[in-house]
């Protein structure tokens, strides 16, 4: 799921996904920009609002409404920079400041979802480093089975924690690429003719697009169903185009301490089942045996009364802080949040059995309770 | 540096001149201009037309007037004025002397 933003070009109404919205915004932007100094320039800027505005039917029919960032992209390719000075600017200065201004493109590091395998923990990787992502991919593979799995382990904390590249800019950032118009075109032309060289390399390209697709939309459902559940009762999405973007380092604060509290959360939960079937099982909370004149459904109703007492605050801490982590972390958050979650119970799980005790006692018992229902 | 970026600034100069050549064979809108210049060296785009439009007009050397369309919103069709036909003369003329320099520069 993608939000859309709907836009007035020239007076005819657009749908544009969020990132393609921010690809537009640039252009107008700088062309808004090179046009300061000029007396026409609304009349300009409407016209290439117009022009925009046709090529963007053609990628538009009834069933298709929605422009992506590929699409827009293409397009303000197709538009060219515009031409700001009424005379031809010297071509000198202009060429001279653009490679300064590739040294000096801040580089982040982000996850890429297009073209990922998982999540676009390796591909942002590559990305940050300037290599092939084939090689990140291998290496990734050989650490886990050199670590024996805590590479999987730290992979689910960077998917958790680094915020997935959305704007076109943050794309730019992730690969270390100056961003303004200029640098979008050229880039986008250079991808365009890399594309049409090879059409045996598409064609294999599509196949395994289209398997990935069918695995994502898998997901996705999965995904959503879940976002359903986190959203009910929750307020509604503030407007798209009011909330700003908070800055990356902010993002990822916000991703620990969503990964902390969620930790934090599914410990506490463990804990509290624990008390709970040891109650119900021994009669005593960890060999703390109950006071004799109080009867166990008293004991049974302060327990059920505490959990939401005690959860209530962390839940709520969360929830806030994943509608921030919403408009960055995309879409699939909610279905790695559940992923992240349910791992994380089952390691905790497996280590108690083998280093608690009571926690192996107590699951031994739960097991012969299960099989004498079964055999009964 | 190849030929093509040695001659860009030359081109971009030229740009207008042949803008106003086109628009003086016939009433056109941007799409045509730009379909007619697309398979020349002269290839250029909607960024670097518009205001280039906008400058000829605001100094008078074309105009247009607004026409509709059988599909979409009405269209601004340019035309030259009395001042681009007298301007774009003067163009040929000094065109023709530059490439009478050049052809005879090497003999």
């Amino acid at each position: 799921m993608r939000r859309v933003i709907t836009i007035s070009l020239n007076g005819n109404a657009f749908q544009l996904e969020d990132d393609a919205h921010a690809v537009l915004a640039s252009y107008l932007d700088d062309a808004g920009r090179a046009l300061a100094a000029n007396p026409d320039r609304e009349e300009i800027l409407a016209d290439l609002e117009q022009a925009i505005a046709d090529k963007c039917g053609r990628f538009l029919n009834p069933h298709k409404t929605v422009l992506s960032r590929r699409e827009l992209e293409q397009i303000m390719a197709e538009m060219g920079p515009v031409d700001g000075a009424p005379a031809p600017a010297p071509a000198g200065p202009a060429a001279a400041a653009e490679p300064a201004a590739a040294g000096t493109a801040p580089r982040r590091l982000y996850q890429i979802s297009e073209g990922a395998i998982v999540s676009g923990v390796c591909k942002g990787i590559a990305a940050y480093l300037g290599v092939d992502v084939t090689l990140v991919r291998v290496i990734f593979v050989a650490l886990v089975f050199l670590t024996g799995g805590v590479a999987i382990f730290a992979y689910l904390v960077l998917m958790f924690v680094v915020p997935y590249a959305q704007t076109s800019e943050e794309h730019a950032a992730a690969r270390g690429l100056p961003f303004n118009a200029r640098a979008l075109v050229e880039r986008a032309k250079l991808q365009a003719a890399q594309f049409a060289d090879g059409a045996t390399w598409r064609r294999s390209r599509a196949e395994w697009r289209r398997s990935r697709a069918e695995w994502r939309a898998h997901w996705r459902q999965t995904r959503d169903e879940w976002r359903a559940n986190w959203r009910a009762g929750a307020p509604p999405p503030s407007s798209p185009t009011a909330a700003p973007r908070a800055p990356y380092v902010a993002h990822v604060i916000t991703g620990v301490i969503l990964a902390v509290l969620g930790i934090v959360l599914a410990a506490f939960a463990i804990g509290w089942l624990a008390v709970l079937v040891s109650l119900v099982a021994t009669g005593a909370v960890f060999g703390w045996v109950m006071p004799h004149h109080a009867p166990l459904w008293v004991a049974l109703v302060v327990l059920l009364l505490a959990y939401p007492l005690i959860a209530w605050p962390i839940r709520a801490i969360r929830h806030g802080l994943y509608h921030d982590a919403a408009t960055f972390h995309g879409p699939s958050l909610a279905a790695w949040d559940g992923v992240v979650g349910i791992a994380l119970i089952a390691v905790l799980i497996w280590y108690g059995y083998h280093h608690v005790a009571a926690l192996q006692d107590f699951i031994d018992h739960l097991a012969r309770l299960w099989n004498q229902t079964l055999l009964t | 540096m190849s030929i093509d970026q040695k001659f860009s600034p030359i081109r971009k100069g030229l740009l207008e001149f042949l803008v106003l050549k086109i628009v003086s064979a016939a009433t056109v809108y941007v799409p045509d201009i730009l379909k007619r210049l697309a398979t020349t060296e002269f290839a250029t785009q909607e960024g670097t037309l518009y205001p280039l439009l906008s400058r000829l007009r605001r100094e008078g050397l074309v105009d247009y007037e607004w026409q509709e369309s059988e599909a979409g919103p009405p269209r601004k069709y340019y035309h030259l004025t009395r001042a681009g036909r007298g301007q774009l003369t003067e163009l040929e003329d000094y065109w023709a002397r530059i490439n009478q320099t050049i052809t005879k520069l090497g003999n």
